[in-house]
């Protein structure tokens, strides 16, 4: 009786210890992996605050004194990081605004009202979703310049009134959401339609509108290749990537502090979005990947 | 008879409020895609005045096809995509599983899993910019390998190497990815009925097990869906290796991708809008055709077994 009772303390002891270990293990990999994503990024920022000298001499882990410095080095080799953070904020708060707004406005018209080719309509808006935006971008490099709206902001901004992706985000945002009764008295009381979107639908989906905006502002704040296409050799509009591209090639070699110093400030406000939205961002990630 | 109640309806209002994505995808998204359609079947070139071109059938086509340039690049994003998606999707699957465990039941799993999608916040661009000088020649890794450690007697230089820039992009890829795929299968995997669990654990069942025999099966459609939408993305690759290694993907064109090209194509010296469009069209077709392959791979097993 008694032996049997060590031998199955000793089973459980054992068992107990190599669930240890191996919760141990996972987390020894989820540290790593933590380190593999965040050290860059602190590196980063670390080195924008530090001389090509210090930087070149070896990695540091406590900031530098440089960074005002860096900072009139980037000024003084002519590259006007303002413009480009103006530049970058004009097409990023614009097209945000428009795809939240219009994206809304499309699924608040496929879930509220009853019309023909309604199905055709929205099922050809799901299709549209697979299709990126680099495949025709050369079509409509070319169609812009025949437009002469290459080199402007519009063809960054216009499109994003059209976004496929979140208007099936919003259709099932609303589609758990929206009380047909509500809008129904609301008709009674002689809102007009306009109205009953702007005061129950807009507030209605409106988490999910945060959620879909992130993703929305940081994808235009990033974006590279249409920029690169459609801007042109406009550089008074050129937005933060292409401005930093430039930068790349030609400052790049002379000064390692100044090039840190502009990548740092590409940095800021996808840290400040990061630190204050990154629930929502995981969120509107599992969302997006659980319905589709 | 009427199943609404309002008297007048006001189902019109439909077409209003949609208009303004119609209007503007029928300009800006539909035009553009025909037009890139119609660029592919002529020769059109960017010339003072005029970016236009005489039709000449599916000659661009037949040129790229027997262009050992064009199969590079083909050949080049294929293995930049397979070579990161294998190692994201383990990395991904396994944190998943790690995340979502109840026998674990780690701590700390929203912090870990909103870290790991930082990297794909940053700009493409702060990114090469970023790795290019890790990886210089007085680079940190450089200064680490053969200063600090001593373990290389000299500086390697990564970016003149085919092999390591290749590697390299392949990195970063899997670096910006795996934590947004991780987060996409917790969501799928969350989603599983915890019953299923429990009771292949009344039955004996091993950890391994079940995530093989329960996990997995039941996953499938989100893993096809991660599949998909990391093809497409990763067939039309062109941030990373273009800012990494220059638009021509050097050294040797080792990450020479195929709307690299297409943007050389249409950049001067080429200034070739019809060649560079019919790149995107063979892109298209082929992007499309692997998609419905892989759909077809995946349900087919499932409808049979229904019907």
């Amino acid at each position: 009786m008694k032996t049997a009772n060590v031998n199955y303390a000793q089973k459980t002891n054992s068992y107990v210890m190599k669930q240890r270990v191996t919760k141990g293990l996972c987390y020894a990999l989820l540290i790593f992996l933590l380190l593999v994503c965040i050290v860059p990024v602190y590196m980063l920022l670390i080195n924008s605050t530090r001389s090509t000298v210090q930087i070149n001499a070896g990695p540091s882990l406590l900031p530098g004194t440089e960074f005002f410095t860096n900072w009139s080095t980037l000024t003084t080799l002519g590259v006007d990081v303002w413009l480009g953070i103006r530049n970058s904020a004009i097409v990023a708060f614009s097209s945000t605004f428009l795809t939240i707004y219009f994206s809304m406005l499309t699924a608040w018209a496929v879930v509220v009202y009853q019309f023909r080719f309604k199905r055709a309509m929205f099922a050809f808006i799901i299709a549209m979703t697979m299709i990126p935006g680099q495949l025709y971008l050369i079509g409509y490099f070319q169609y812009m310049n025949t437009l002469g709206l290459l080199g402007t902001f519009a063809p960054l901004i216009i499109p994003a009134i059209a976004a496929p992706g979140a208007v099936f985000f919003f259709k099932q945002y609303l589609d758990s959401s929206v009380s047909l009764e509500l809008i129904e008295a609301a008709r009674i009381d002689g809102a007009s339609e306009f109205r009953i979107f702007n005061s129950i639908g807009l507030p209605l989906a409106a988490p999910g509108a945060f959620t879909m905006g992130i993703f929305s502002f940081v994808g235009s704040w990033n974006a590279f290749m249409g920029p690169l296409f459609l801007l042109g050799a406009n550089t008074e509009l050129h937005t933060l990537p292409i401005l930093m591209s430039r930068m790349q090639g030609d400052v790049f070699r002379r000064d390692l502090g100044a090039i840190y110093f502009g990548m740092a400030f590409t940095l800021i406000p996808i840290i400040i979005v990061y630190l204050a939205f990154s629930k929502y961002i995981v969120t509107g990630i599992s969302l997006g990947a659980v319905k589709e | 008879m009427n199943k609404r109640k309002s008297a007048i309806s006001k189902d019109y209002y439909g077409y209003i409020f949609m208009a303004p994505f119609i209007i503007i995808f029928l300009a800006f998204i539909m035009i553009p895609i025909f037009n890139t359609f119609y660029l592919s079947l002529t020769d059109a070139r960017i010339r003072p005045g005029t970016w236009g071109g005489d039709f000449v059938g599916i000659a661009n086509f037949i040129e790229l096809l027997g262009e050992p340039m064009f199969q590079l690049a083909v050949r080049n994003t294929w293995m930049l995509w397979l070579f990161n998606f294998v190692p994201q999707m383990i990395l991904a699957l396994v944190l998943a599983a790690m995340f979502t465990s109840t026998t674990f039941k780690l701590k700390g799993t929203g912090f870990f899993k909103a870290a790991y999608y930082l990297p794909n916040l940053l700009m493409p661009v702060t990114i090469a910019a970023l790795f290019q000088s890790f990886l210089g020649l007085l680079g940190p890794v450089n200064q680490v390998m053969v200063g600090t450690l001593g373990i290389w007697d000299t500086a390697r230089n990564f970016l003149q190497n085919a092999t390591d820039v290749r590697i390299t992009v392949i990195f970063l890829q899997t670096w910006m990815w795996f934590g947004q795929t991780a987060i996409v299968l917790v969501a799928g995997m969350t989603a599983i009925s915890p019953s299923l669990y429990e009771s292949a654990m009344i039955d004996g069942a091993s950890q391994a097990k079940m995530f093989f025999k329960i996990t997995i099966p039941l996953l499938k459609p989100i893993l096809l869906f991660v599949l998909v939408t990391s093809l497409v993305g990763g067939l039309h690759m062109f941030d990373i290796p273009h800012l990494l290694a220059g638009s021509f993907g050097n050294p040797g064109n080792s990450v020479l991708t195929v709307n690299m090209l297409m943007n050389n194509r249409r950049g001067a010296p080429s200034l070739l809008l019809g060649n560079s469009a019919a790149i995107s069209v063979l892109l298209f077709f082929m992007s499309s055709f692997v998609a419905l392959v892989v759909f077809r791979l995946f349900r087919d097993p499932a409808e049979k077994r229904e019907s």
